[in-house]
């Protein structure tokens, strides 16, 4: 791994509340990595398991997914997917020799802006120290 | 009597009772063994055990194309979760059915093995114990990069075939995402890691009864239970879900609640 890797990181944050806490972060200049790239969908639910894939296979060396709490969903339940299903596509990842921790998920509200900023600096530290994910190539 | 005398006794007592059209089993042919419909009055000499083959989807079919028939089925442990499974997504009535239940022997579950190779009611054979999948259990000792290099090197061997979704009880959504364009490309051959396989893995959650179709039927020989045995223990631990164990309890993934 070179000293001056830059993780590409992709976030997939919730209208609702994780995208208005990442905005809340912004007007007060909390200082976060700019590794990440959000992505704005309208519930967590919304992040398929195909989705993180595709967007591993794009070249994103960690996918970050943030939601509104347990209880808070604006869909009232959306995020009980996400619960469930980004813990297992995890175990899926490690099966296949993919380190786990490149794919995480969090609850963030639009009132936490300091968690935001908080999350995604560990998070891409994280990914610094995993090195870039190498999916294509190889047989 | 053997066992397979027993079983074309069985069928022939559910063909006679009157309360059903046929009684769907397997029938020998050309050294394999096909689905048949077996009709009241029939011979059933040609009734056949082995080599295995899933039926829930053939009794669907034949469910649908005949919406007041009542079918006697013969199923094995596997089968009779598959049914369940599929009744849950509404995909066959169970009502209509009359489960004729076959127990597998020592000698099959050496071939597939699996950890409950026997109907919740019996009535051809003993049950024997299931066993471990002990490729499932060697790949927890390898390193992520030797998981990696062991994946890449079956995946490629894949030529999308779709075998393994064809042969598999729990694979009968209309639209199937490992045809669409956005997840698996089209024309690419093989299917780019991780695409195809991971999702399909993914959509064996909650789903999967375990029965090894998909694998024995793979022509390149990948050994697809493996990933699909893991997470179906990793189901069971996090949500206490077994596909098939029963009517009531509710797939994990497709409702609300958190654990
Ligand atoms: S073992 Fe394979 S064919 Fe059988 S239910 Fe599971 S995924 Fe489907
Ligand atoms: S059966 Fe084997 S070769 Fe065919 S699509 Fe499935 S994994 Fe690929
Ligand atoms: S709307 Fe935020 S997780 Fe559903």
């Amino acid at each position: 791994m070179s000293e001056d890797f830059e993780p590409r990181i992709i976030g997939f944050l919730c209208n609702w509340c994780s995208y208005a806490g990442a905005d809340a972060a912004g007007t007060s200049r909390l200082p976060y990595p700019p590794n990440i790239r959000i992505v704005r969908v309208m519930c967590s639910g919304r992040v398929s398991p195909e989705l993180v894939l595709r967007t591993f296979r794009e070249g994103a060396d960690g996918v970050l997914v943030l939601g509104c709490h347990i209880g808070d969903c604006h869909y009232t339940d959306g995020n009980h997917r996400t619960a469930k299903r980004i813990p297992i596509l995890r175990k899926l990842l490690s099966y296949v020799g993919i380190e786990p921790e490149r794919l995480r998920l969090e609850w963030v509200s639009s009132s936490e802006a300091q968690r935001f900023a908080q999350v995604v600096s560990e998070f891409t530290e994280t990914v610094r120290r995993l090195g870039p994910l190498e999916l294509k190539g190889g047989a | 009597m053997d066992r397979l005398d027993l079983l074309r006794e069985a069928a022939r007592k559910v063909l006679d009772s009157g309360q059903v059209e046929g009684v769907l089993a397997l029938r020998a042919d050309h050294g394999g063994t096909v689905p048949h419909l077996f009709h009241p009055g029939d011979d059933l000499s040609d009734l056949a055990l082995w080599p295995k083959f899933p039926l829930p989807r053939t009794v669907d079919m034949l469910l649908s194309s005949h919406p007041e028939a009542r079918l006697g089925i013969v199923v094995r442990g596997c089968d009779e979760r598959g049914l369940i499974e599929m009744a849950k997504r509404h995909q066959v009535d169970l009502a209509r059915l009359t489960l004729i239940g076959l127990a597998c022997t020592a000698e099959e579950v050496a071939y597939c093995p699996c950890t409950r190779p026997y109907p919740n009611e019996i009535a051809v054979g003993e049950a024997v114990e299931g066993v471990e999948h002990v490729l499932a259990a060697e790949q927890a000792r390898l390193s992520l990069a030797e998981r990696m290099a062991f994946w890449r090197r079956q995946f490629a061997k894949c030529f999308k075939c779709y075998g393994c979704r064809n042969v598999c009880p729990q694979c009968f959504c209309e639209q199937c995402t490992l045809e669409d364009d956005l997840w698996v490309e089209r024309g690419v051959l093989a299917p780019p890691f991780p695409s195809f396989h991971l999702i399909r893995a993914l959509h064996t959650v909650g789903k999967c009864i375990g029965c090894h179709e998909c694998e024995l039927s793979c022509p390149a020989d990948i050994p697809l239970t493996i990933l699909y045995t893991l997470l179906r223990q990793d189901a069971q631990e996090m949500f206490g879900y077994e596909p098939g164990a029963s009517l009531e309890d509710k797939p994990p993934l497709v409702v609300a609640g958190v654990t």
